[in-house]
């Protein structure tokens, strides 16, 4: 990896923009702080916090993203001997998710985030561009489209998860982020008023959804009429990116302010749960940011339904009632009490219900809940002592992020390694554990970032002595401008 | 200069945020009143019986159907009202009882908790 080349696509993301933030005023930053040493020192420098192993081995790696990806590349740059072979059939697998929210919100072109899996491939590392339809882990082998037997020491699950838009009542299909094979998820999404940054094709038709809108306000500003109604979902499962359903909320109105519109929509945000974040402090800050904005929100609603036709998103709200006397309690129990609310769309974000992959999820590794349950702290697979597994599809709180998946790559490669050389225990004893680290780099505003950073303590774990409760631009340089090449080229070479 | 020292103030702070990657902090040691078994069989045992078996009576759930890694995840999304920024909890009533008990001192660590039931299970089979 040439030091140049990530500086120089840093720097065209800053011309994209001048007048965010000015190439002068970023290579000031750039050049004359270890900011950049240290963003190039990632990208560039050897594996040398992994001992190199001579162990040998079959590896196979189900799937082919930002997890499975990287791990290749670590496990091969760590154990150069082993035959590592990942499975994936997107040729585009290796596209930057977390870019999706820019692209919604038309800060970046939906070009910006497509990254080809072939490209991307470590050197020494086999390729079979198919999917698995059958785990056997009796028998340590895999089976791809149905036909071709793949056996295996280790196995690795990064299979990412579906967005099951299917699962609400007037949308349909079940796909992953980059796949274009999305027609029945695009009949309804993507137009009309309803929109999802969660896949590629969707996140370029919000950003036209958010210009319409913004006309809208345009045409009826002044004659007052009601106020356009946005309505922006967060559903019942766990979500890849918890952050996004609010962040594409804050550009959206972001959108609005610099249109001068901001009065004519109401933003509001409906989500499943009973809070806008798990950790307290986060929480708190985001409440404050809500009521600056003059955002509404109502916990406690499930989007159910979808009437395109007259505009109308039907959601279960959901509450507790003071239930009997609990004996074994010695404390009144509760009742749970739900019932379907209406509500009328101009604008509808709509973030869909995730699971596991059916294939995982009905096979014996999978679990009740479909996401593979492994030991959070070593991503071991809790019955399957060859099979680790990482990233979206992994059962543990709170990981379905990409700066996840960056500590979890490197717990899984020295853990699959310690399982080829027969040592169990090195596993169980690593101090190389996965703590649940997340970030959630939660854009505010354009301009601005608050990086909540945390992990399973529920308490904020920034990394430097800055109040992470606050909105800085310097995340915003960070997120928008830094972390696409340090993904990009550090992480999938399996170095960052 | 004062504009000056702040640049590099960020600067510096910017790099710490990329190059401190590696290395967790180790989560805080926490001390409870009572051990996990004294937890089990004064609290969850009235409900969750002897083995984890369960009470179908009271719609109380089995705990032997799962391993401890399972196990953990289970309580963790209890005690923490869901592991998802807003996508709330598939534990309600149980999130209720839990603050309950834990408002009562019935704290636990969730790890030695799934340990605990793990073996209960066990010595059962």
């Amino acid at each position: 990896m040439k030091k140049n080349e990530i500086l120089e696509e840093i720097l065209a993301e800053v011309d994209k923009h001048p007048e965010i933030m000015s190439r002068r005023d970023a290579m000031k930053y750039l050049t004359v702080s270890p900011m950049a040493a240290a963003i190039l020192a990632g990208a560039t420098a050897g594996a040398t916090e992994v001992q190199a192993s001579s162990v040998k081995g079959k590896v196979v790696i189900v799937g082919g993203g930002l997890a499975g990806m990287s791990t290749a590349a670590r496990l091969k740059n760590s154990a150069g001997d082993l035959e590592i072979t990942v499975i994936e059939p997107d040729p585009i697998s290796c596209s930057y998710q977390p870019g999706q929210t820019l692209v919604g919100a038309g800060i970046w072109e939906g070009s910006d985030i497509i990254y080809n899996r072939d490209d991307k491939l470590p050197a020494g590392v086999n390729l079979i561009k198919g999917s698995v339809t059958a785990f056997d882990p009796d028998n340590n082998k895999v089976t791809v489209d149905g036909k071709q037997e793949i056996a295996y020491d280790q196995l690795i699950i990064a299979t990412g998860l579906m967005l099951n838009y299917a699962a609400i009542e007037g949308l349909d299909g079940v796909i992953t982020s980059a796949t274009k094979d999305n027609a029945a998820t695009k009949a309804k999404v993507g137009k009309d008023g309803v929109y999802s940054i969660y896949f590629q094709d969707g996140a370029v038709d919000t950003w036209a959804g958010i210009q319409e809108l913004v006309e809208k306000a345009k045409k009826q500003k002044g004659q007052g009429k009601p106020k356009l109604q946005a309505v922006f979902t967060h559903p019942n499962t766990p979500i890849k990116c918890g952050g996004a359903p609010k962040k594409i909320m804050y550009l959206t109105n972001a959108r609005l302010e610099e249109a001068g519109v901001r009065d004519e929509v109401e933003l509001t945000f409906y989500p499943n749960g009973g809070k806008m974040f798990g950790v307290p402090e986060y929480h708190e800050a985001i409440v404050e940011q809500y009521k600056v904005r003059g955002f509404k929100w109502n916990y406690a609603h499930n989007l159910i339904k979808l009437d395109t036709e007259s505009k109308v998103a039907t959601f279960n709200h959901h509450w507790k009632e003071k239930g009997a006397w609990d004996e074994d309690l010695e404390e009144y129990g509760v009742e749970l009490k739900s019932k379907p609310v209406e509500v009328k769309y101009d604008f509808i974000h709509v973030t869909p219900p995730m699971k596991a992959p059916d294939v995982v999820a009905q096979s014996k590794v999978g679990s009740s809940k479909g996401w593979v349950p492994v030991k959070k702290e070593t991503l071991q697979h809790v019955k399957y002592s060859n099979v680790f597994c990482l990233g979206d599809v992994v059962a543990v709180p709170m990981g379905k992020t990409g700066g996840s998946a960056r500590k979890q790559y490197k717990v899984v490669v020295n853990n699959v390694i310690s399982a080829l050389e027969g040592n169990q225990k090195a596993i169980d004893d690593t101090n190389v554990k996965y703590a649940g680290y997340t970030v959630c780099p939660l854009i505010t505003s354009i301009g601005t970032v608050m990086l909540a950073e945390f992990n399973w303590t529920k308490k904020p774990t920034p990394m430097v002595p800055l109040d992470p409760t606050q909105e800085r631009w310097i995340w915003w340089l960070l997120k928008v401008y830094a972390l696409k090449p340090m993904t990009v080229m550090g992480m999938l070479s399996g170095r960052a | 200069m004062i504009k000056k020292i702040s640049t590099i103030t960020l600067a510096s702070i910017a790099f710490l945020a990329l190059s401190a990657c590696s290395g967790e902090k180790p989560a805080e040691a926490k001390t409870y009143k009572y051990s996990t078994v004294e937890v089990y069989e004064q609290t969850c045992v009235k409900c969750h019986g002897k083995h984890g078996e369960g009470n179908p009576a009271k719609k109380t759930p089995a705990l032997n159907d799962r391993t401890a890694g399972e196990m953990a995840q289970d309580l963790y999304d209890v005690k923490n009202s869901g592991t998802n920024q807003s996508s709330g909890t598939d534990h309600e009533i149980m999130e209720h009882n839990m603050q309950k008990l834990v408002d009562k001192g019935y704290d636990y660590d969730i790890n030695s908790m799934a340990e605990f039931l793990s073996y209960l299970v066990k010595s059962t089979k």
